[in-house]
């Protein structure tokens, strides 16, 4: 490609010197002959001579660039210019809107879709790292059969004979999928089977969530997952259900609860969570108990109890154990629940019918349904059922099944006895797998069809009854592969493509329940523009709540002394592995233990201490069913008999990391000693009785004596420092600030007291004439979730590094979310996070260190950095007090080709040896200013938005110019709760963050809005 | 003590002495780059001033740009709405070269020819405008030829920046800077050259002097009316080009 | 009266010299067959230096990431060393220049080997802020040149340009001042050689001297200068190194204390490692008779002097830390000597306070092996001083969430050792082919036409 010039380019300099002319000038200028001796002459040859060289540097030639323009020019694409094709976010099936963002004619970002009801503009981090599968090199591109290559009119033929014979003889045909949410497929598949006699579409999740439209199937004769309305709850009793982490729809819930925790508009829900482990939303609970895993049901029971007490219901309650949480906390819990009757909500995370059975008791006495559960228009994100599931499972050992399609799932690695399963499924005659990566699964299928990215296809989805969404291609398919609508249509005989499926589909089922639109092709066009489309809820009907389906639970499950319970979750990045092929999931940090590159068991610390266990001692977690060894991590907050392990790791896919990250010879493998990232935990799933169960199994535990350094971004710390070096009489270190819903109340700007604005030495030195950039952070928003981390991975070109690295501390995210654990009074650890990023000082401390002027201040407020300038001293970062600049210590691989698509072309990749650090996306502030300048106006407010902000589901972070009164992030800076990190200083951040505000009273003991809104 | 007295023809030789040398032309290398910074401009290495390549298809902007007076933003059209002004998609070119297939006086002749030997005059195609059709695999009837695959022109990339500048025409070509400023008297030129050094010294003195004198160098901040310009009127838009690094570094 | 001064003065030069004595003396070794000792030393000192060489190799074709720095801990090995070295060069200037313009005539026979190791000294410790930069080859441009950026000068308020200017300065000024006071002692070679091309070497590079009354004249003058251009010096360069650290916001190197501070450390370490020194060179050249016992003896207390500086400023330290009411100062300093490296810390407070404090006592001073043991270990305290300065402060700044350890990686260790390596190779180099002692000088301080010493020259 870039061959080299040839002589007849970048004529002038070669006449100039290296030609023979030249040297005939050179000669005539210095003479020859004459006595032999030094002096002038011998000395002007020499100068000569260097002045020769300095100009034959000069014809240097650089490799030739070519431009390649487009043939015929489709109107709307602009070489350079980005668009944005509005769609459904795939990563799971939550259903967000997103746009596509892209740039001649690849997808290089996802972008929430503000517009969008379900997700309103939010995205989670797995869907944000989604972008990077649809680049995955080693995504199936073409059919396989039996582990070769095949092409799909071969594959098709011999399928579709072998599904004739069965057909013929009533053989039994199972679909296994995981939740599908678009009608269309969902349509398709029904259809697909209608062609013989002993057919059944099984959908499981791995995550299940079975137990839930089970109860809700008991409770009110539909089997449906209600839309949960956080934003209109008042008082939220969560138990063990992670709804801002991960929880069926975390984007969205994130989104309600914000609304719901608004000081500046006066509301603020209370939130009360019971829990084994310390989850993302335990984090945010205004009040947090670290239960055993076993108590949970007890624990309901008590409410139920007291609940039905004070309406007056009699709930038959025989003789129930009494619960380790003090009676006044239950009496007080139920008080406050009662009051907020029909404005609040009682979750139940765990998948145990039971439980969710007496959840839905307490909710309906409470009077929720319809309110903040809504029966009319329910959830379609979970669809699982654990019983036919168990089902097919007792079908595929006896050997009936004679066709297997398994489509979205991974069973072979995400259910126990996946061994055992791995053979059972080598003996199905027909098993069909539509993996897009050749998966545990996937690599027992006889036929593997693999599907595209979603950003490759059409197809639909209605996440939420009423809501329903269109996914568009963004980008020319990749690989041969092909939608499950197209195959399935193939299969019947009449192959067409996923477009033209989708759209029939929706002429018929869903234009009809809309009747704004009068004309389909405007229904249509309008929906691709927005990505949604609002329709009438397809009606169900639930009967009144059936108080029989509910069994109080009279007993907590007893552990003794030395033996744990073990909980089995799912971790934001991996969710239940199928993320594992994403190397930026695996390197960002988890919001609560900072570990990446690995799962770990973690305990509480005095669990640890008795046992004399340290981060990184590699332990032996052990039941009769299965065993793992994974390094220890001490987790503050957890229950003290209580392990806990993340579903989801130790998958094949991420084998492919043993060497990601800079290779040299202390480099260290980023995989562990089975040569995949982790270990896979899903032994100790128990499929029995209906329902997969997530731990409560009575597990051993011994060391086995090995080390494993955690890659840990952040080591545990305290506000504090080490009690023994505190110099006397010095507090906690004026880093984050927390306060309470009542000092807030009383005053406004309770906890920033000691952040008073100091004066300025130089009130002159930055003018600001035109716009100056700023940011503020609201701490009480912000859930840890971590997206926006990803988010700037994306936009930034950020690398990974890898494991080793991590383990240096050399990662290389520009913005960190620090996790900072505290003590309340009554002794509940409590998280509060910190997202931090280069705070563009005023006075900044790296701008005057800097030798080369490789970061200066701009003339609105931006501490720039220049890579191109830099050489790497690394002052600037050893004087930033935030450590917020990443240094490139080495030069970290972009060598796959295929994945260097999803790069950013409007940020530089940085080279090897140069420092770097948030640009407040200067890049799109760039854009906003030339946009705006063409237009001949002054960039708007929410002109720009920063990738962080963009992605935050719960807007946590507002960006823009602090000149203009007017504008969000000013009004924001002036909110009493603002305060700098360090003001003290007096480098003058740009950044803000506003104060956490707990929902509570002075003395640690809770305390509700009601009680101080006379 | 003393050693004795030395001939001063030997000082001498000490004093010329290839030390004394190596000193000195230290000093001239070191004077050279201090009292001749121009020179050190055209002289560094990677200015590739004067670059001239030969282009897959011989256009003549002398031709386009000169003599048919055809505006640089027709074909150039991304300059106003896009970082790139961008090379045309042969649909471009055709909208004149369905029509227009060679040179006035090729055609003529054909004519007179034809008239000689009394037939249909045939459609005269110039080599250059052939290789257009090819890349369209368009017959020379401008038939579209299904068995011929399209192929793109691949043109040779005159003007060049380092990966990390980030120039962008859109406030240049929207402020009223003339094209010409940077690239040279393009419409003079058979094919085209780098006229400027394009480097970093060559761009920020252009937007120091234009912060201190405006466009016109007399005090003219108000650009000329941008094509594309919506909103208030262009008078009241001040010029103003900013010398922070990310201007174009990020 | 001032014979009878001078008479009663022992000599500086024992065993009463005739000059063409001192002549053959200082000259026989470089004439001579180099020893078997010396080559050993040579061995080992070069292949210290080509392990360095490859060390420094391999990082700059992989990455400043092939050493244990992280994003808290940006310096470390590289950074030290540097101080290291820039403070091991003080003791040269100090003797050539402040002893010369005192009239310190004990210095005649110290300062050529100590002007020699200063020079060698700047040369280590210039290739650190090269080589410890993420993009060596760029390095030049922390060097004010014209440029076709428009024109992008360095910028003047970072301490590491000051360096640069500093480091620099005091290199061309040292090199010079030792070239300069070379000249005489060249010429003596060039007309004792008997070999060509010594002599023509040496012929070239004493410029022609001619021993004429008018060259020792403008010698001296020249000389004169140089040395009152020098002392400045002395002070500046410290000062402005310790400037890289006292102009951060960072808790432990903020701190208006550090110039003199550094200063006093500086001619702390260069007199050690001057001791070290000569007291190599004495046993291998046999110049127990120039480099007497009383060198060594005042040395040792100039040695003493400022470790006691050095002390003072330690405790100051924690002072001003303390009075500051600054909690991260306070922190930072309890860190450093309870912390996780405290046994860097109490190495360095014993090796600089402590121990130096045994050479009150005269017997130690006249002990040999003594002072060679205290030199040694004051320059490993030394060492650590720089370590314990730059590390702790960076590993436990403002925000806990940054708080992370450094240890250092082979390749670090081998760029140190390298370090070393060219150091005693330049210097063996240098006992071998230029007279360790100014013999022009020394004959200067020769009892020679006193009463009592009819010495038999003529």
């Amino acid at each position: 490609m870039s061959q080299r010039r040839t002589k007849k380019h970048g004529k002038s300099f070669e006449e100039r010197d290296a030609t023979p002319d030249a040297l005939k000038v050179l000669a005539a200028e210095f003479p020859k002959g004459g006595p032999r001796q030094f002096r002038r002459r011998d000395f002007l040859k020499a100068a000569g001579f260097s002045v020769g060289a300095a100009f034959a540097t000069a014809c240097s030639r650089a490799p030739v660039q070519r431009a390649v323009p487009l043939l015929t020019q489709p109107e709307e694409i602009v070489p350079g210019r980005s668009l944005f094709y509005a769609s459904t976010c795939g990563g799971c099936s939550a259903g967000c809107g997103v746009l596509a963002k892209v740039r001649d004619g690849r997808p290089i970002k996802l972008e929430g879709n503000l517009e969008h009801p379900v997700s309103r503009g939010g995205l989670c981090a797995t869907g944000q790292a989604s972008i990077l599968g649809l680049y995955d090199s080693e995504r199936l591109q073409r059919p396989w059969k039996d582990g070769k290559v095949t092409s799909w009119v071969e594959a098709d033929r011999e399928i579709t004979a072998e599904l004739q014979t069965i057909g013929r003889d009533h053989g039994a045909v199972r679909f296994l999928s995981g939740t599908v949410t678009s009608p269309t497929t969902l349509a398709a598949i029904r259809d697909f089977l209608k062609g013989f006699s002993d057919a059944r579409h099984v959908i499981y999740e791995p995550l299940s969530n079975s137990a839930v439209l089970d109860a809700h199937q008991k409770a009110h004769g539909v089997r449906v997952l209600p839309r949960l309305r956080f934003d209109r709850a008042e008082v939220i009793v969560s138990f063990d259900a992670d709804f801002l982490g991960t929880w069926i729809s975390p984007v969205e819930y994130t989104a309600d609860y914000r609304a719901g925790r608004n000081l500046e508009a006066k509301r603020v829900s209370y939130h009360v969570q019971l829990e084994p482990r310390m989850s993302v939303t335990g984090s945010k609970a205004d009040q947090r108990f670290a239960v055993a895993p076993g108590e949970l049901g007890l624990l309901l029971t008590h409410l139920a109890q007291r609940i039905a007490h004070k309406a007056g219901v009699p709930f038959a309650a025989g003789e129930v154990d009494t619960p380790s949480l003090k009676v006044a906390v239950l009496d007080d819990l139920a008080e406050r629940l009662w009051q907020a009757r029909g404005r609040s909500l009682v979750v139940c995370g765990t998948n145990e019918v039971q439980q969710q059975a007496l959840t839905n008791y307490v909710n309906h006495l409470l009077g929720n349904y319809g309110s903040t559960l809504d029966l009319e228009a329910p959830s379609r994100q979970v669809q699982g059922s654990d019983r036919e599931l168990e089902m097919l499972l007792g079908e595929l050992r006896s050997g009936v099944v004679r066709a297997l399609f398994i489509h979205g799932v991974n069973p072979v690695f995400d259910l126990p006895g996946g061994e055992e399963l791995r053979s059972t499924l080598r003996k199905v005659p027909l098993l069909v797998s539509f993996a897009q990566r050749m998966d545990e699964t996937a690599s027992v299928a006889s036929y593997v069809l693999p599907e595209p990215h979603y950003l490759e296809t059409w197809t639909d989805g209605e996440a939420v009854t009423g809501v329903v969404s269109l996914s568009q291609p963004a980008v020319h398919r990749l690989g041969k592969t092909r939608s499950l609508l197209e195959t399935i249509a193939a299969w019947s005989g009449k192959l067409k493509p996923a477009y033209d499926i989708v759209r029939e589909s929706w002429k018929a089922n869903i234009f009809p329940r809309q009747k704004k639109e009068p004309d389909f092709e405007a229904f249509w066009e309008r929906t691709l523009h927005d990505g949604y489309a609002e329709v009438a809820a397809a009606a169900i009907r639930s009967q009144p709540f059936a108080a029989h389906s509910v069994q109080p639970i009279l007993h907590a499950q007893g552990l003794d002394a030395n033996s744990f319970g073990l909980v089995l979750y799912s971790s934001v990045a991996m969710l239940d592995g199928r993320n594992a092929y994403n190397a930026w999931l695996h390197e960002l940090p988890d919001p609560i233990t900072k570990v990446t590159w690995d799962n770990c068991v973690s305990l509480a610390p005095s669990a640890a201490q008795r046992l004399g266990i340290s981060d990184g001692d590699v332990l032996r977690v052990e039941t009769t069913a299965a065993a793992i060894e994974l390094p220890a991590c001490i987790q503050p907050g957890q229950h003290d008999q209580t392990l806990a392990v993340a579903l989801g790791y130790g998958s094949r896919l991420s084998a492919r990391f043993a060497n990601v990250g800079p290779q040299w010879i202390d480099a260290r493998l980023s995989v562990g000693d089975k040569g995949v990232v982790g270990a896979n935990a899903a032994p100790f799933l128990s499929l029995r009785d209906g329902g997969l169960h997530y731990g409560t199994a009575v597990v051993r535990l011994r060391r086995t004596g090995k080390q494993r350094q955690l890659a840990c971004t952040q080591t545990h710390n305290t506000l504090t420092v080490p009690n023994k070096l505190a110099p006397k009489g010095s507090g906690p270190r004026p880093v984050l600030e927390e306060t309470t819903l009542a000092a807030y109340l009383q005053d406004p700007h309770s906890g920033v007291e000691d952040h008073a604005e100091k004066e300025d030495l130089w009130p002159t030195d930055h003018p600001y004439l035109g716009p100056r950039w700023g940011m503020v952070i609201d701490q009480n928003a912000c859930t840890g979730c971590s997206s926006c981390v990803i988010a700037c991975q994306v936009e930034n070109n950020i690398p990974v590094v890898g494991r080793d690295e991590i383990r240096r501390n050399r990662e290389m995210h520009w913005l960190r979310i620090d996790r900072y654990y505290s003590e309340t009074a009554s002794g509940q650890i409590e998280v509060a996070y910190e997202p931090l990023m280069c705070q563009q000082c005023e006075n900044a401390p790296c701008e005057t260190v800097c030798p080369v002027l490789a970061t200066v201040h701009s003339e609105d407020g931006l501490n720039q950095q220049v890579y191109n300038r830099c050489i790497g001293t690394r002052y600037c970062a050893n004087n930033c007090p935030y450590k917020a600049r990443r240094f490139n210590w080495f030069n970290y691989a972009h060598d796959d080709q295929l994945q260097n698509l999803v790069l950013n072309p409007d940020v530089a990749v940085r080279s090897r040896g140069v420092m770097e650090k948030c640009t407040f996306c200067v890049q799109r502030i760039q854009e906003a200013k030339i946009e705006a300048k063409r237009r001949g106006e002054k960039v708007s407010d929410g002109a720009v938005e920063t990738a962080c902000q963009q992605s935050c589901p719960a807007h946590a972070i507002s960006f823009g110019d602090l000149n203009d009164p007017n504008s969000q992030a000013s009004q924001m800076m002036a909110n009493p709760r603002r305060y700098r990190v360090l003001e003290e200083l007096n480098v003058r951040p740009a950044v803000g963050y506003l104060t956490v505000v707990r929902n509570r009273a002075q003395e640690g003991m809770e305390g509700s809005i009601e009680e101080h809104h006379g | 003590m003393n050693s004795p007295a030395l001939k001063p023809s030997r000082t001498q030789q000490y004093l010329g002495s290839p030390f004394v040398t190596l000193v000195l032309l230290v000093a001239l290398a070191f004077s050279l780059m201090i009292l001749v910074p121009k020179f050190n401009a055209y002289s560094l290495p990677g200015n590739q001033r004067g670059y001239e390549p030969a282009q897959p298809i011989a256009f003549s902007h002398r031709l386009h740009a000169g003599e048919l007076q055809v505006q640089c933003l027709y074909c150039h059209s991304g300059a106003e709405k896009s970082r790139h002004a961008g090379i045309p998609a042969a649909n471009v070119c055709m909208n004149c070269h369905r029509f227009v297939s060679a040179p006035l006086g090729a055609i003529r002749a054909e004519d007179e020819l034809a008239k000689k030997e009394k037939r249909e005059p045939e459609r005269v195609l110039s080599p250059e405008i052939h290789k257009l059709y090819d890349a369209l695999a368009l017959s020379d009837k401008m038939q579209r030829d299904p068995a011929r695959e399209t192929k793109p022109i691949s043109w040779i990339k005159v003007h060049n920046l380092p990966d990390f500048v980030y120039f962008d025409h859109r406030p240049h070509v929207n402020a009223g800077v003339a094209c010409q400023k940077c690239h040279g008297p393009v419409e003079t030129m058979e094919r085209v050259r780098q006229v400027e050094d394009l480097s970093m010294g060559w761009c920020v003195n252009c937007h120091r002097s234009v912060d201190k004198a405006g466009l016109d160098g007399n005090g003219n901040f108000t650009s000329a009316p941008a094509p594309a310009a919506q909103g208030p009127a262009p008078a009241t838009r001040r010029v103003y080009a900013s010398i922070d690094c990310s201007t174009c570094h990020y | 009266m001032a014979e009878a001064a001078i008479a009663l003065r022992p000599p500086l030069i024992e065993g009463n010299k005739s000059i063409a004595q001192v002549t053959h003396d200082v000259c026989a070794p470089m004439e001579a067959r180099p020893t078997v000792l010396w080559w050993a030393a040579l061995l080992v000192s070069f292949s210290l230096l080509v392990l360095g060489a490859v060390a420094i190799a391999y990082q700059v074709a992989v990455g400043v990431g092939t050493w244990g720095l992280n994003r808290t801990v940006g310096w470390a090995f590289d950074i030290t060393n540097f101080v290291f070295w820039i403070g091991i060069g003080h003791a040269g200037t100090l003797i050539s220049a402040i002893l010369f313009l005192f009239r310190q005539r004990w210095r005649t026979s110290v300062n050529r080997a100590a002007e020699a190791m200063t020079i060698f000294a700047v040369m280590c410790a210039g290739i650190f802020p090269v080589i410890h930069t993420g993009r060596p080859w760029f390095a030049y441009w922390m060097f004010p040149y014209p440029n076709t950026r428009g024109s992008l000068w360095v910028n003047f308020r970072s301490p590491l340009v000051w360096d640069f200017f500093a480091i620099s300065t005091y290199f061309t000024v040292s090199a010079m001042f030792w070239f300069v006071g070379l000249l005489p002692d060249l010429a003596t070679i060039r007309d004792r050689a008997t070999a060509t091309w010594r002599r023509q070497l040496a012929g070239v590079l004493s410029l022609g001297w001619n021993g004429s009354y008018r060259a020792w004249q403008r010698y001296e003058v020249v000389y004169l200068m140089l040395a009152g251009l020098g002392t400045p010096l002395v002070i500046s360069v410290h000062t402005i190194v310790s400037w890289d650290f006292a102009t951060a916001v960072l808790p432990g190197w903020h701190a208006t204390i550090f110039p003199p501070y550094f200063v006093a450390g500086a001619i702390f370490s260069g007199m050690a490692m001057v001791l070290t020194l000569m007291i190599i060179a004495r046993r291998l050249m046999h110049l127990q008779q120039y480099i007497t016992l009383r060198h060594i003896d005042r040395m040792c207390k100039l040695v003493i002097t400022t470790s006691g500086i050095v002390g003072l400023a330690y405790g100051t330290e924690f002072f001003t830390a303390l009075y500051s009411g600054s909690s991260y100062e306070q922190f930072v300093f309890l860190n450093r000597a309870l912390g996780p490296l405290f046994w860097g810390y109490w190495t360095m407070v014993g090796c600089n306070v402590f121990v130096p404090q045994l050479l009150w006592f005269r017997r130690v001073r006249a002990n040999v092996p003594a002072v060679f043991l205290i030199c040694v270990l004051v320059n490993v305290g030394m060492w650590f001083e720089r370590f314990i300065i730059i590390v702790t402060s960076l590993s436990r700044d403002f925000l806990p969430a940054n708080w992370f350890h450094y240890a250092p990686t082979r390749v670090e260790v081998a760029t140190l050792l390298g370090s070393f390596g060219l150091f005693f190779t330049l210097f063996l180099l240098f006992c071998r082919f230029v007279p360790v002692i100014a013999v022009a000088e020394v004959k200067g301080v020769l009892n020679i036409g006193k009463p009592g010493q009819e010495a038999a020259h003529e």
